[in-house]
Order: C-alpha cells, then structure tokens, then sequence
C-alpha cells in the first residue's frame, strides 16, 4: 500500500458533487471535510463527510463563497487540499491564491491560469496567438457607443457577452444594426450586477451551432492529453441538459481536430487539472474556442463512463504533482455515455423553476447507471441553490442503445413531490431529431412545439385515476369494503 | 359512492360499483374491473385494471395525489365535493407568483389596459428573471408589489379589474 497523496482533503462545495468528490476520497484513504451552511446541516454531502464545519453567512450561497472563512476552516482541521468541485468558489482566483498562501493545495490550476481563462478576452487573445480558432468579434472600449460602431462592421448576426460572465448572463443574439445598442446595454447592465463587471463584448454568432467541449488533463509543465470530446448542445436558457459522449455525428478528421487544438491550447497555457475547452461547432464544420473551463465539469461522467477513468482522482494526482498517469495512446472510449441533468422546474412554463419536497425517491439500479445527487426522501428543495436535483447518466455499447436505455431510465425514476423535467428529458431523447444526431444549442426551442406535454391517451387515464383514487386513505377503505356505515364518510359521498 | 377528481383542470368521477368478486370502479362512466389491488401508502406499487398489468409510483401530499405512470407524471387533485369542481371564475383576475422571489420592474400600473399575455410585471427567482404575462385582457387593478420587494410562491402580486361583461 502505498502513502496517500493527501491526508485530508475539504471539500469546498454541497450537494451531488460534494458526494461525488467524496466517493473518490474514500476509494483514494483520503479522509473528507464537509462544509455546510446552517440550513444544510443534515444534508448528504455532511453525512458521507468524515468530518463537517459549518460555514456562516447571511445566506447559504454567501456563506459558501466566503473565501476567508473557507480557508480558516481547512487550516482549523488540518485539511491539505482544498477540491472546489464546480461553481462556488471553483473558478475564483482569489480563492486558489488564499488556498495557496494558507499552505494548502488547491486542486485546480494557478491562481495566474485560473484568470487567464476567466476573463474570456483574455482567454480569447491567448488561445488567438497559440492557433486556435476564434471567431470575429469586437473587443469591448469603455465607449458603448464606440462599440456599437465597431460591432456593426463585422456584420449579423452577432453574438453579445459579458466578460466576465457564463451560465448565458448578459447574453444575447442580435439580427440587426437596429437593435445592437439596446441589446448592447442591456448585456453591459446585466453584466455589471450579475458580475460586477460591466464591459461587454460581441462576436459572429454560428446559426445552428453545436456546443462540443474537449476534456483535457494537463500536468502543469505543458504535459497534456486529451479524454475526447463531449457534445452539450441541447440546453434551455443557455444552459445544458443533455450531454453526451462521443459527439453524435461527427467526422474523425474533425473530432481529432478539434481534440488537438484543445490540447495545444491545455499544453500552452502550461495548464494543471483537469479541464474543459469548449468549443462552437458550426454546420459547415468550422470551429471556434469559447472558453476554458478550469474545474471539473458537472457533465464530466459522461467522459468517465466512455474512457473508465475516474477524473477526480486523476485531479487529485496532478495537484499532487504526480504527472499524467497514461499516454494519449493509452486513452480509449468505449461505447457511448448520455448525461441527463433532472431540475426541479416546470417545462411547460417556460423551465421556471420550482420548490417542494422530495416525497418518494425510486432510482433504478444497472451497473450500466449512474444516479449522481444528493437527495434524500423528505429533502426541500428551497430557492437557495441551483435548481438541479441530480444526474442520471447512462452508458450503451452505443448511441441507440445509450438513448434506449436512458429513455426507459427516466421512465423508471420516480422523484415525486416537486415538478421536474424529467417526462420533458424523455421526450427529447425519444425526439427524431435528437436520434438522428441533428442536434444545435437552439434544439429546445425549434422543437418546442413538439416537446411540449402531450395529452394523456386515452387507455392511461383511467389506469392514472384509479391508482390516485385508491391512493386515498378514506377512498380505499371503502373499495376495500371496511365496514363503516357509509354515512360516516361525510365529505366522501359525492 | 364515489370521489371527484381533478386532472389538468378536467374533473373526472370515479366510483365503486361492487367490491365482490373483485374491486369494479366506474371512472367517468365507464366499468373498470381491479383484478389486483394496490397496497396503500406512498412508493411504487402495482394494480391490474382491465386485464393489465401497471405498475406505478404514488405520493401523497394533502389532497393532491402525484401520480408516477407510462413514464409520464400526473397531479391529481381532489375536487372538494361541494364546490362545482370548474375553474375558478377568479383564477384569471390575479396574477400570482409562481416562485417565490422579488420584484425586479413592474410594467403597468393600475387603470393601464393590457392584453393576454402582454408582460405585467418581471421577477426574478433563483438568479432567473422571467416575465409574468397577462393572464387575459383587461385593466390593471391593483398592483401589490413594487420593484425591489419580495414575495412568497403563490402569493398574489397583482390583480385584474373584474370582467365587465359576462364570461
């Protein structure tokens, strides 16, 4: 047996990814730190956790982006590495430069790299000068005026992004010259209170782009390998919910190429971690860079499940600068994997998110299946985080079968209490368009006629009313002929 | 006797025939026979109506039934017996907030004419701004939250005047 890279490591995050990240700990002997917030204070990731802290703040997010009281912590319980998971504190320079100066390790790149992806114009000049392609844009001037002007020369239809920003904030697509300084000053307001950085810039926008990422593995002294691409192009308000690995449909000549460049941008940037370089994917088969994510990406089963390996565990070993374990030759997909992000939010009203509790939970168990979250019966599901619940991810020997299969999983997961997407996740991958591979990020809503809740046919009906009327109490001990004059049912007759 | 159910805000009645030799319900009128009955209580579960074989999860919460079926689920609600069991005629005088969350602009104010669907007033939950619509025509009567204030799901931020002419 060999030592342990790490004693003890906190993690910085909650919910499935917390769980996640702790799995790994526990097959690695790394003993695991949670943190938590007042009111998460009986949640999974604090169960699974061999020790907890809790974190104060004014609200739970706030307290689990306190920087200070985070670092305080993993000093406190003798923690000597930080893993952020993804959102939170993930991808906040600051925070790896105080994890850093606390002596601990941050499992992620630099804080130097970290900004470098950050900001997208300068991760867009870098990877620009090291020969991967980006698409026209305009860089942002303090003048909003001055850069409608230069927006406008580069043509329609355009794309406007903030900065600083992600998650589809201070985003959107503008078709002409007319509406390019409303929109240009709606994005930079948007920007500015999401992100507290107000500039924004635009770029040519693809029609029909596809979004393919590339998960890379970089050991910090330009060592990089590639675990092949992800597609995640069915998203709804700019964000995914169905990813798969490989790319549905596309070219070896191009999927290698596009692989490559996302390896020569992780090899030139000096990168250690794991990470994303997403990509956008045009009809024509032109690509451009969007950015680089530097952490773990709440999709990265999908890769895990077509390659064997675990990438958490390969983070853990790259931060403890042990180098990469294999060779790119060594690296094979088999089969083919689909993630299904399940969200408490209600499709047919525009994915509006919801809140409720959790009343019965019903995963189906295959080893070809993983059921990544951290719910438990009776959890609320409140307004403080993030609306997604879970991850269902589906491995096939390959795409048919992966669909097949994910289909009839979602069928068999019951979360009952709160409205989620899961019949809508069903829906989509039983879609023509979607089996036939004819996916772009605008899917969800050029298919949302078609998507939308169907009427319940008629043969289910009564199978749907006789299971809810014997699901009453009262009304099933009068089917089951509980002898009780009929006259004490009151409210019962009708 | 029997139960008035609501399903996509269509009322539905079932009721028990006979329970002898085996459980039949007449739902909307027409015999179903339960060959095989359901136990009780909140999980997955199995009953055989008209000769098939379905399986089913179920929770209960308060007069609500959720219903876990064909992959599809289904929120069926009791209609109180002594209501009419249609929609309420003053559904569509308010609007309510479908999460709770704050008030980020408020687009017309009361005595302002709107139509179905027209953005009254926009919200924002979980990070997420969304625009509440019209529920119908009509003029704005009152409106009970302003930019910068928070609410509660469900809880009425504004309200039509009442129709003039007879629904």
């Amino acid at each position: 047996m060999t030592t342990p890279l790490f004693r003890k490591i906190l993690v910085a995050n909650r919910g499935e990814i917390a769980c996640r990240v702790m799995r790994t700990l526990a097959e690695m002997d790394i003993a695991s730190v949670a943190i938590h917030h007042r009111v998460e204070a009986r949640a999974r990731h604090v169960q699974m956790a061999d020790e907890a802290v809790e974190i104060t703040g004014e609200t739970p997010v706030a307290a689990h982006l306190d920087i200070e009281q985070i670092v305080a912590a993993a000093r406190a319980c003798g923690a000597d590495a930080i893993h952020p998971g993804y959102g939170f504190l993930s991808e906040n320079a600051r925070f790896a430069e105080a994890v850093a100066a606390a002596g601990i390790t941050f499992i992620g790149p630099d804080a130097a790299t970290i900004s470098l992806m950050g900001d997208k114009i300068s991760a867009r000049n870098f990877a620009e000068v090291n020969g991967v392609a980006v698409a026209p844009s305009v860089m942002p001037t303090d003048d909003l005026d001055v850069f409608v002007a230069r927006a406008k020369s580069i043509g329609f239809p355009l794309l406007i992004k903030a900065a600083a920003g992600g998650g589809g904030k201070g985003m959107s697509i503008v078709r002409s010259a007319g509406d390019l300084a409303e929109a240009a000053r709606i994005a930079a307001s948007e920007a500015q209170r999401y992100f507290g950085d107000g500039r924004v810039y635009a770029e040519t926008y693809v029609e029909r782009p596809r979004h393919i990422e590339v998960q890379v593995l970089g050991d910090g002294e330009g060592g990089a390998i590639h675990l092949f691409e992800r597609e995640c192009s069915v998203q709804r308000r700019f964000q995914k919910i169905i990813e798969e690995a490989p790319a549905a449909r596309l070219e070896p000549g191009l999927r290698e190429a596009i692989c490559q460049s996302a390896v020569r941008l992780a090899s030139a940037a000096k990168y250690r971690n794991a990470g994303t370089v997403e990509y956008i994917l045009g009809a024509d088969g032109r690509f451009f860079f969007l950015e680089m994510n530097t952490r773990l990406q709440v999709e990265h089963p999908v890769t895990e499940m077509i390659t064997g390996l675990d990438l958490v565990r390969a983070q853990i070993e790259l931060a403890a600068g042990k180098g990469l374990s294999l060779a790119q030759s060594d690296v094979r997909a088999n089969g083919h994997a689909i993630e299904c992000r399940i969200c408490a939010e209600d499709p047919d009203r525009d994915f509006l998110p919801e809140t409720g509790q959790v009343q019965y939970l019903g995963v189906p168990e295959e080893a070809w299946l993983r059921f990544e979250s951290a719910l438990d019966q009776a959890q609320k599901v409140t307004a403080d985080f993030d609306p997604m619940l879970a991850k269902l991810v589906i491995h096939g020997k390959d795409r048919q079968e992966a669909v097949d299969r994910s289909i009839g999983a979602l069928d068999d997961l019951a979360l009952l209490g709160i409205k989620t997407n899961i019949d809508y996740l069903a829906r989509v991958l039983d879609h023509g368009a979607f089996r036939a591979g004819e996916l772009h990020t605008g899917f969800v809503s050029e298919h949302g006629g078609a998507l939308a809740s169907p009427e319940i046919p008629a043969a289910m009906l009564p199978q749907v009313l006789a299971a809810a009327a014997l699901g009453f109490h009262e009304f099933q001990e009068l089917a089951l002929g509980t002898p009780q004059p009929y006259a004490a049912i009151g409210g019962w007759r009708n | 006797m029997g139960i008035s159910l609501s399903l996509d805000d269509k009322v539905h009645h079932v009721t028990i025939l006979r329970r002898h030799p085996h459980l039949v319900l007449v739902i909307d009128g027409e015999e179903h026979e339960i060959t095989r009955l359901p136990g009780s209580g909140d999980g997955r579960g199995i009953m055989s109506i008209g000769g098939h074989e379905v399986a089913f999860a179920r929770t209960t919460l308060g007069d609500r039934q959720i219903v876990r079926l064909g992959g599809r689920t289904f929120d069926v609600s009791l209609v109180d017996p002594f209501s009419k069991g249609g929609a309420a005629g003053g559904a569509q005088n308010v609007l309510k907030a479908p999460m709770p969350g704050s008030v980020i602009a408020v687009h017309r104010q009361p005595g302002d004419k709107v139509v179905r669907g027209e953005p009254l007033i926009t919200i924002e939950s979980m990070k997420l701004q969304t625009a509440l619509p019209a529920p119908r025509d009509g003029v704005v009567s009152t409106v009970l939250r302003t930019e910068g204030e928070t609410f509660e799901k469900e809880e009425v931020i504004a309200t039509l005047e009442p129709e003039t002419e007879d629904a």
